[in-house]
């Protein structure tokens, strides 16, 4: 029998629910819009990218009575073209804006979500000035009555532009240029950031820049590039930041000099595009992560009494659904861009890899006592 | 009800499987009360002409087949039916039919269900491609849509799914495998309620293909009757299925199946899990609802639904979610069973619509069944990716299209030859007169040499030559005003053939100008332009250039 049907008849086992989708395009991005909506954007150079707004299939929605709602499909509610890729896409919250960034040209562009029809339109960008054209600002949104955008490609860059009015509200007033691999609105006047070298740090931006910052993990410039998520839920540590060679730091926001623990997770090799590393905190789920970026797999591990250095762990389920599921057939296999928790389903994900498939798991906790 | 008498155009399983899908569509027409329609179920091998009634409510009784199933008192006639020669193939089309002198009408593969079609008609030139349902992947028993570069000046699709995203085909399998597989585990039974054809094949083929797998022993039963009856039809038309399925008809049958057997009403009352497919589909009446109500009291116990219940049927009761359901004799049966909706519905998604309108190149796309604020998106898609235009009309509202219908002509090789050999080579770029006489003959247009056509019309040829006199003041010999003349439209004519010839005229193309003295006027120089009917446009512009002047010889 052929793998992908091996895999099926084992599926039955490791999932409860199980979906997979083809996007008509790759997406890099996965960004709620509510507990119900999911935007994607293509990535693709040289060719007109899609951003789409998706409502999930009624039945991951309903809490009661699942059996009765037979609708498995994404609706497609609103789309609109975009003439780059789209790296990064973030929604503005209580608004009808989207905020995108990419390549090539550094800008921010702002679109609108339609109202009357299902139509996304560009409508404003907001400059960037970043000399050097192969790098991208990232963006995190300040939600507010006057929603502002923090965005940056380097530290000495970091700025928040008030959306409306587009005049800057803050700087980060700095010299420092080190590249910024992520940001993250922790609250109204709180944002942390992450550098490519593994260097973070939690700002206020009510004072001038003092952040509490780590040291750098790794030895100088072998330590590999990293990315860093913030929200941990339960006691024990709520920052953990990933390296491009599998090595995954928990830290302390009190106390980012001091790393809680430092571990190796399982991968064949290091991440062959590091731009795709991403590392998430379930919002439903006690000291549970996820990462991705590595191969064609998402691994989700339970952190609780990971200590000290150097250990190896192991993942608490690996979702290996888009290589099996693959059906192009190629030889390359694909490569997860990225993925995302639900909000509300404690054990649900959405992934998406590089061949466009795009799958929503309710994985089995085996380990769980029954 | 619309008063249409005449032919209607149809596949061949469409044909044979038509009674069977309208004596299920008559049951339900029953319990809405709403239409009582006569019928008559056809003997598939003959093309009868049948005459269609109107809906008046006679009921007749049927005449006696050889049949064991005998219809129950309804009786439905058809105009002739003209079966669609085979091109059953995936991919596959049918050869073009000829309606008429004007109509021809060819049909493609649809998937979707057996039999589907996807219909080109042609007028002339010009022809539309109205789609119906389709489905652009192949599934476990046919193969997908498909349509060639036919480029027609329209394409219909419909639109009702365009704005999703479909589950994977495997993942729906995987959840029908899992909820019977659970089901199973535990000791229940599962009754699927199903048509008489569509779904219970391609959920036969699936639990089949997965029961040695799953390791299961218990066992899985189609009821007697229609669920057989369509089994035999699909026999018949195995060409019609996908590639797989016929490859392993080769070995074996794959409609006989090793673990799904026919079922016996004794056996509901049987011990144990075990697996049943019924008819009818929404649990209205006959097998499927007798076995309906000895399993639903078992919390075990599970049915699964596989598509749309009509209001007023028991199957719509419970996917509405009732669990205490009253049945005849004021009999409340209280419901504990598992209720799953499962859709299995195989429709063309946003994918599968670009898919189709890519292989078919229309020039015009206009889509159905959609609301307009919803489809602009598609609308816009599909208007970039192809640079066509796409239409939304509302039901009721007109859409006019403009078209640009080709009329071919044919061209004598003689007359191409003949041009050819003319002057310089034509250019690609520049529009070259061309003078032919056009027959109209036969629906047939030719275009030919003037001679030709007079030899075929029998008629003698005349020759009609212009000439014009252009005065020129010039002192010098004739001779001399000939070079000046030359000079002058070998660099003013650059496209055309300007030549000198040795008894002092000068040549362009066919045109001929000779200088002669003025006969009172030796300061006066007569320029003779003499050219042919043909070549009056040039000969004109040739007289006007020249009645300028020449310039100053240097």
């Amino acid at each position: 029998m052929e793998p992908a049907e091996d895999w099926l008849v084992e599926s039955l086992r490791l999932y409860q629910d199980f979906h997979a989708f083809d996007l008509s395009g790759a997406t890099r991005v996965l960004e709620w819009i509510g507990d119900k909506g999911i935007l994607v954007a293509g990535y693709e150079s040289l060719k007109k990218n899609e951003i789409l707004h998706l409502i999930l299939p009624l039945r991951l929605s309903v809490k009661e009575n699942q059996g009765l709602f037979p609708e498995r499909d994404f609706k497609v509610r609103h789309g609109g073209f975009s003439d780059r890729s789209v790296f990064d896409l973030k929604y503005v919250p209580d608004t009808r804006l989207l905020v995108t960034s990419g390549l090539p040209g550094c800008y921010l562009q702002v679109w609108q979500v339609a109202e009357d029809s299902d139509v996304i339109k560009a409508v404003s960008t907001i400059d960037v000035h970043e000399k050097e054209g192969r790098l991208w600002p990232r963006m995190a949104i300040f939600s507010s009555a006057a929603p502002g955008v923090l965005h940056g490609a380097r530290l000495s860059s970091l700025k928040v532009v008030d959306l409306e009015s587009q005049k800057t509200t803050y700087s980060s007033g700095i010299s420092d240029d080190e590249l910024l691999s992520s940001l993250q609105v922790l609250d109204a006047d709180t944002f942390a950031f992450c550098c490519t070298s593994g260097r973070l740090g939690l700002v206020d931006t009510r004072q001038k820049w003092t952040p509490s910052e780590n040291f750098r993990p790794g030895s100088g410039s072998a330590g590999g590039r990293w990315c860093a998520e913030a929200g941990g839920r339960g006691p024990g540590p709520s920052i953990a930041s990933l390296g491009s060679d599998g090595q995954l730091c928990l830290l302390d926001p009190r106390d980012l000099c001091q790393p809680v623990s430092l571990v190796q997770c399982p991968v064949s090799m290091p991440s062959p595009d590091p731009e795709l590393l991403r590392v998430t905190w379930a919002p439903g789920l006690d000291n549970c992560l996820a990462i991705s970026g590595f191969d064609g797999t998402v691994q989700v591990y339970d952190v609780t009494s990971w200590g000290g250095m150097g250990r190896q762990v192991e993942p608490l389920f690996t979702h290996k659904g888009h290589i099996f599921l693959d059906g192009n057939g190629m030889d390359t296999a694909p490569l997860v861009t990225t993925h995302t928790w639900h909000p509300c389903k404690p054990r649900t994900l959405l992934s998406a890899a590089s061949d466009a498939s795009l799958h929503v798991w309710d994985w089995v906790d085996l380990h769980a006592a029954r | 009800m619309v008063g249409y008498d005449g032919p209607i155009y149809m596949t061949q399983p469409t044909q044979a499987i038509c009674p069977i899908l309208l004596e299920d569509y008559r049951k339900i027409a029953v319990d809405k009360k709403v239409v009582e329609i006569t019928k008559h179920i056809h003997d598939n091998r003959a093309l009868r002409y049948v005459e269609l009634l109107p809906l008046s409510g006679t009921v007749q009784e049927p005449q006696s087949t050889s049949n064991a199933f005998t219809p129950p008192l309804t009786h439905w006639l058809l105009s002739p039916c003209i079966l669609i020669p085979s091109a059953c193939e995936t991919p596959g089309t049918s050869p073009l039919m000829l309606v008429d002198d004007e109509l021809e009408i060819k049909a493609y593969y649809a998937g979707h269900v057996l039999g589907a079609a996807m219909f080109q008609i042609k007028v002339g030139s010009e022809s539309v491609v109205y789609t119906g349902d389709y489905n652009m992947t192949p599934d476990r028993h046919l193969g997908a849509a498909w349509i060639d570069k036919c480029r027609p000046n329209l394409l219909i699709t419909e639109s009702t799914y365009a704005t999703t995203i479909r589950d994977s085909k495997r993942c729906r399998e995987r959840d029908f495998l899992k909820k019977v597989h659970e089901t199973v585990e535990r000791g229940g039974k599962v009754l699927i309620p199903v048509f008489a054809l569509g779904r219970a094949q391609e959920l036969c083929i699936l639990l089949e293909t997965f029961w040695e797998r799953m390791d299961l022993k218990a066992p899985i039963y189609f009821s007697t009757g229609l669920t057989e009856k369509a089994n035999h039809y699909y026999k018949l038309f195995i060409p019609w299925t996908n590639q797989k399925i016929r490859k392993t008809f080769v070995q074996r049958n794959m409609f006989e199946f090793k673990h799904v057997k026919a079922f016996d009403r004794a056996f509901a009352d049987s011990p144990g899990p075990m697996v049943v497919f019924a008819t009818p589909g929404m649990l209205h009446a006959g097998q499927s609802l007798q076995i309906f109500r000895k399993w639903a009291g078992n919390e075990k116990n599970m049915v699964i639904m596989p598509g749309y219940c009509v209001q007023g049927t028991v199957g719509h009761k419970i996917l509405s979610g009732q669990r205490k359901l009253e049945m005849e004799g004021r009999q409340v049966l209280e419901v504990k069973m598992q209720v799953e909706y499962m859709s299995f519905s195989a429709h063309a998604d946003a994918k599968g619509i670009m898919q189709l309108v890519g292989q078919a190149e229309p020039e015009n796309v206009l889509l159905v069944h959609g609301e307009a604020k919803k489809m602009e998106f598609l609308k816009q898609k599909i208007e970039q990716e192809f640079r066509v235009s796409c239409y939304m009309p509302a039901n009721g509202e007109t859409v006019t299209l403009p078209t640009s219908p080709s009329i071919p002509v044919g061209i004598s090789l003689g007359l191409l030859k003949r041009e050819l050999a003319q002057g310089l080579l034509p250019d690609s770029k520049k529009p070259r007169l061309l003078h032919g006489t056009l027959i109209m003959k036969d629906s047939n247009f030719r275009l030919v040499s003037s001679e030709q056509a007079l030899k075929e019309l029998g008629l003698a040829e005349h020759q009609l030559r212009f000439t014009c006199r252009v005065h020129l003041h010039d002192t010098r010999k004739e001779q001399e005003t000939a070079v000046r003349v030359y000079s002058h439209l070998k660099s003013v004519l650059k496209d055309h053939c300007v030549q000198h010839l040795p008894d002092g005229s000068v040549t362009v193309e066919s045109i001929l100008i000779q200088a002669a003295a003025h006969s009172e006027d030796p300061g006066t120089k007569v320029l003779l332009v003499s050219w042919t009917y043909q070549d009056e446009e040039l000969g004109s512009y040739l007289t006007s250039l020249l009645k300028k002047g020449l310039p100053q010889a240097s």
